[in-house]
């Protein structure tokens, strides 16, 4: 248990050090976001209808631009044979790379909410439910975007294969999330969009549990 | 459908012949039978196109749960033509797919008045088809064959257990926020005899056709691999 969090620490440390990738992926999607808003825009209402749609993708962008980062500097540095070569199994591996994934994607997340709420007009009332809609949604974009880009750590064409495969297998939670998000938006009250959440819910404890099964199966060496 | 231990050199045996022999002697009979059918009530000649539509929509979902198949054995058993034969499914289940698709569409454009609709079958198809091309956009992007095998086999796995999910989801999604109601109940086909045996004349074809050609398919990959070795 403990050096899955030691694993997510230390990446999450030198991620924070390195500063680089995880500034230009936000500003990145910041840039995005005003571009999708002058598309839709500048009628508050149409920006308020378009803002879920806007913050998910823009997230989903956010997995896939920082998949690669998990497992990119392992292999630049030709740690991730000292990884592999740890006794005992290799789930924790999956873990902590998850763990790292996931706590990139929140901190992207509220960055991308708040810009949603000022470029978009999202309303940010509940943000205790907003936050939950955040943490499931990150962890289903970050249990498949691990898995994957461990698969593919060194193979040289990553970059365009981990959002084709990426994307299609996310599709229900850009759903769920968006439709929950929705919903908060226009003030329908919680419980009758609770089920979003267990969809999320369910989809997530389906792909963590499979992902960490096949994973060691599929890493190399 | 499975490439047996006893054919390693991907000699193409008479049961493949045979078995795609029948699926095409089957296919051209199944359309003669299905042209020959009545109009349905509500949709007309067009209701024939389901002949074709149903049989191709079956063979792709079957090739998903070949892929599944033969992708877990693979992983268990980490035996080559395992993989082989969940690539030669998902190669050929593409292309059923790619039919389904089509010939829904053309149903679809006279019956509903739109190519496309978020319907939760439609949409999860689609979906699939997506998965199923990375599937193969992998595999022709890795060059180490072990390697390849593995991964394709995390796309496989994880793009099945993808079905359900998104369906669900697809079908709650749409529920919520209905704008255009097209009821797809009217879509569907009165089970009549003579309408039902043509088409699982044209089932069986399709079926068998998938099964020759998944096993051709697997066959020469076979003998890919073995002109790669050598």
């Amino acid at each position: 248990m403990q050096r899955i969090f030691w694993l997510a620490w230390r990446d999450l440390t030198l991620e924070l050090r390195g500063r680089t990738g995880l500034l230009s992926a936000v500003f990145f999607l910041a840039v995005m976001l005003l571009i999708l808003a002058m598309a839709f825009g500048p009628a508050p209402q149409d920006l308020r209808k378009a803002a879920p749609g806007a913050f998910w993708v823009a997230l989903a962008f956010a997995g896939s631009l920082l998949a690669g980062r998990a497992f990119g500097l392992e292999v630049e540095d030709g740690t991730l044979d000292d990884l592999l070569l740890t006794p005992g199994g290799r789930e924790w591996i999956y873990f902590g790379k998850l763990l790292f994934q996931l706590a990139l994607l929140v901190l992207v997340g509220l960055a991308l909410l708040g810009l949603t709420a000022g470029l978009f007009y999202l309303p940010l009332q509940q943000a205790g439910w907003l936050l939950a809609a955040l943490l499931l949604g990150a962890l289903g974009y970050a249990a498949i975007s691990t898995f994957y880009a461990g698969m593919l750590a060194r193979l040289r064409g990553r970059e365009v294969l981990l959002p084709l495969l990426l994307f299609p297998l996310v599709v229900p939670v850009v759903l769920a999330a968006v439709r929950f998000t929705q919903g908060l938006a226009e003030g329908l009250p919680v419980a009758e969009l609770l089920d979003w959440l267990r969809l999320l819910l369910v989809f997530d404890a389906i792909y963590v549990t499979v992902c960490a099964m096949l994973f060691p199966l599929i890493l190399e060496g | 459908m499975q490439l047996t231990r006893s054919n390693p050199k991907g000699r193409l045996d008479s049961l493949t012949w045979a078995i795609l022999g029948l699926g095409v002697l089957g296919a051209v009979v199944g359309f003669f039978m299905a042209m020959s059918s009545p109009p349905d009530q509500n949709q007309g000649f067009v209701a024939r196109i389901f002949h074709m539509h149903v049989p191709t929509a079956w063979m792709a979902y079957m090739a998903s749960f070949g892929a599944l198949f033969y992708s877990v054995a693979y992983l268990v058993r980490r035996q080559a033509h395992f993989d082989r034969v969940a690539a030669a499914a998902v190669e050929v289940g593409l292309i059923f797919m790619a039919l389904a698709l089509l010939t829904g569409m053309l149903w679809a454009r006279p019956t509903w008045g739109v190519y496309w609709d978020w319907e939760p079958r439609l949409t999860t198809t689609a979906i699939l088809f997506a998965i199923y091309v990375g599937y193969m956009v992998v595999r022709g992007a890795i060059e180490d064959p072990e390697l390849r095998a593995k991964a394709a086999a995390g796309v496989a796995i994880l793009g099945a257990i993808n079905v359900p999910i998104s369906y669900m989801s697809v079908k709650w999604w749409r529920s919520l926020h209905q704008t255009q109601s097209i009821d797809l109940t009217t879509g569907k086909i009165m089970v009549d005899s003579a309408i039902l045996i043509p088409m699982l004349v044209n089932l069986a074809a399709f079926t068998l056709l998938y099964i020759g050609m998944v096993r051709l398919r697997g066959i020469i990959a076979a003998r890919e691999a073995a002109q790669e070795e050598a």
